[in-house]
């Protein structure tokens, strides 16, 4: 039992990683006002870049830098598309993000089922043999903890300074942020470029720390899982790093579960993940002021300057 | 979505196909055999095992045939496509490798009556379409005798996509097999409801490990994750269809594994003699279909010469892993003593042993 306490609390903290980093992108990039719906393909660019960077070089670090840089490229056509040329950001989002699955593919081609070292466990010494909280908590790679500090980073920015404040009225009224003489497209390009940079850093995660292993389609639906959580996490941090921990929690629990063969239909477990996590997000967030409050009014549509 | 994802993907593949399959079209007089992959190729595999049936039909047949590949294609209208770009292009046999290609490939069987097909496990055939499958329950018999040896906490756990009728006879064979050596031995499954999600597979493994497996088992996964992860957690770990040794070089039991080359190779045989018929082929340890690879040498000289000793009774058709008496999970009688299994109620299994702690999702 204490095993799967610890196999549960630790794997949530690693699983939730990917998700979290690219839901803190995302979550910028949206509350410019760019929805971006090929998180997907860009995790998925990113997890090939950095599978072969670290197959390649060893270095884990360089992995998570190719792998966010490959897919801040890929979100800057995006950008492009979306901003410069004004196409629809959902349709531009989607053609994105099954480039960038293609081209994962691509790029992995040649390293298609090989595995590399994952990335290495942060020495805590003693901290580490603490009965239960040792193995959960402090048997981890950096990253597992760099990920909190980016939320943690991405609602400071957001809420308490003046670039976030920017950001959030740009997202609101572009028009408005506009005339008070802020660079619109500029800072949406920031921010969507930050989104495709946090996206791949997230992939590269899976593919060379979380699960060291390069198979095309490894992303498995997780970039859908990102923006399913930022919607129903209604744009707020705090609440959207929930429903990350949430997802990747129950996902665990729903593989202990089965093993103790308990007589629960297996397709409902492996549904319960979502379930779950819609229900409570949905319900935390039902209050429609603070929805209309939070949610930016300008969010995937196209904008022309006037004047 | 995944499917929109999967069908501009293989329009790319689509295309680059056709060329390939035009700029081939040009040698004539050899047979051309088309190939058909559900998954990239890859280092392991269900596709990888393929395409080394096929890497053997080339070195027995050399000049006489000439072999044109397309992998990584979705069941459906994109795999009903790049047959019919093959049979239009001079293939004069194609093998199809996934289960759900079963259904455009006879309709252009039926079309095509010059062309030959060999399909992938499926369960219909016609004149010019056999089907081929493998009895990869008499190997998983003997890797669960192999896993009973090895267990010290008498619990095994399984990782497996679904519960099909072949998925389950090899959880039952495995369960069979490590209670001949571990009569004690319990067997926990976690289904994971979907054929690809490495780092579901990765957690699962490491949720059984949690519950005390000490023996893991990676049923139809097509990649490293689930045999990686046990070597990293240090438990010993059985896998299927491909040798994964260099996966956990101290902690792989045993693989199962399957050779698709001497049938492929008596099928080209046959329809270069122009004597092809399409069968229904169920490939075990007699013909050399299955068998098991890198024992792990933490087992005792004597165990491994109890595991050969019994895959040579399956090959010598004197041992059957469904041999009664076997009880259900329910406790009731499944196969009464001297009895052994039909094939045709095999094909169809739909209960699992006593042994196994996980029920069967239905």
């Amino acid at each position: 039992m204490t095993a799967t306490i610890i196999f549960i609390l630790a794997g949530t903290l690693a699983a939730t990683v990917p998700l979290l980093l690219a839901a803190m992108g995302e979550l910028v990039a949206e509350k410019s006002g760019m929805l971006n719906l090929g998180v997907e393909g860009m995790m998925a660019v990113g997890a090939a870049a950095g599978f072969v960077t670290v197959a390649l070089t060893g270095s884990h670090a360089l992995g998570l830098l190719i792998g966010g840089l490959a897919a801040l490229l890929l979100s800057g056509v995006f950008a492009i598309l979306s901003i410069f040329f004004m196409a629809n950001q959902v349709a531009a989002g989607l053609a994105i993000g099954i480039l960038g699955l293609g081209v994962s593919a691509g790029i992995g081609k040649n390293y298609e089922g090989t595995t590399v070292a994952p990335m290495p466990k942060l020495p805590f010494g003693s901290l580490g043999e603490l009965p239960i909280i040792g193995p959960a908590l402090f048997s981890h790679d950096v990253m597992v903890y760099l990920a909190i500090a980016a939320a943690f980073v991405v609602w400071f920015v957001l809420q308490r300074t003046k670039l976030g404040l920017i950001i959030r009225a740009v997202g609101e009224s572009p028009q408005s942020a506009h005339s008070l003489g802020y660079p619109v497209a500029l800072i949406r390009t920031a921010c969507i470029l930050f989104g495709g940079a946090m996206a791949g850093i997230g992939g590269a995660y899976l593919s060379t720390a979380y699960t060291p292993l390069w198979a095309d389609g490894m992303v498995a639906g997780r970039g859908w899982i990102v923006v399913a959580l930022v919607v129903f996490g209604t744009w707020i941090v705090p609440r959207v790093t929930l429903g990350a921990y949430l997802f990747g929690a129950i996902s665990l629990l729903e593989l202990s579960i089965q093993g103790l063969g308990l007589n629960v239909p297996s397709q409902l477990l492996s549904a319960s993940p979502y379930i779950v996590t819609i229900i409570v997000l949905v319900v935390i967030s039902r209050n429609p002021a603070l929805i209309q409050l939070n949610s930016p009014m300008s969010l995937g549509q196209t904008y022309r300057p006037k004047g | 979505m995944k499917l929109l994802t999967k069908t501009m993907k293989n329009l790319a593949v689509a295309a680059v196909a056709t060329a390939m399959i035009a700029s081939a079209a040009s040698a004539a007089d050899k047979l051309k055999i088309g190939f058909i992959y559900p998954s990239p190729v890859g280092d392991v595999g269900w596709a990888y095992q393929l395409d080394e049936g096929r890497k053997k039909i080339e070195a027995m047949f050399g000049d006489q045939v000439e072999t044109v590949v397309v992998e990584n294609v979705p069941e459906g209208p994109d795999a009903a496509r790049i047959m019919n770009q093959m049979a239009s292009t001079g293939a004069g046999m194609i093998m199809i490798g996934s289960f759900g290609y079963m259904n455009d490939g006879l309709k252009l069987a039926a079309q095509k009556p010059d062309i030959n097909f060999i399909h992938a496990s499926g369960y219909k055939t016609a004149k010019n379409f056999g089907t081929f499958l493998t009895r990869n329950y008499e190997s998983a018999y003997a890797a669960g005798m192999a896993a009973g040896y090895a267990s010290k906490s008498n619990t095994l756990g399984v990782v497996a996509a679904y519960a099909i009728p072949e998925v389950v006879g090899i959880i039952n064979a495995f369960t069979l097999g490590a209670q001949k050596t571990n009569p004690d031995t319990t067997v926990k499954v976690v289904w994971l409801n979907s054929w690809f999600n490495p780092s579901k597979a990765q957690e699962s493994a490491k949720s059984l490990i949690a519950q005390s497996a000490d023996v893991i088992f990676s049923l139809y996964q097509d990649t490293p994750s689930v045999v990686s992860v046990a070597e990293a957690e240090g438990v010993y770990v059985v896998n299927t269809s491909s040798d994964m040794k260099k996966y956990a070089p101290t902690k792989l039991l045993a693989s199962m594994t399957i050779d698709w080359g001497p049938h492929f190779i008596k099928q080209v045989k046959a329809d270069l003699d122009g004597t092809f018929e399409g069968t229904s082929y169920w490939g075990g340890m007699a013909d050399g279909a299955v068998g098991l690879s890198s024992l792990n040498d933490d087992l005792t000289a004597e165990q491994k010469g109890d595991i050969q000793s019994v895959m040579d009774d399956i090959a010598a058709g004197s041992f059957h892993p469904y041999d009664g008496p076997i009880t259900g999970q329910d406790g009731s009688e499944k196969i009464a003593a001297g009895e052994t299994i039909e094939d045709g109620a095999l094909l169809g299994i739909d209960w699992l042993v006593a042994g196994v702690e996980t029920k069967l999702p239905n």
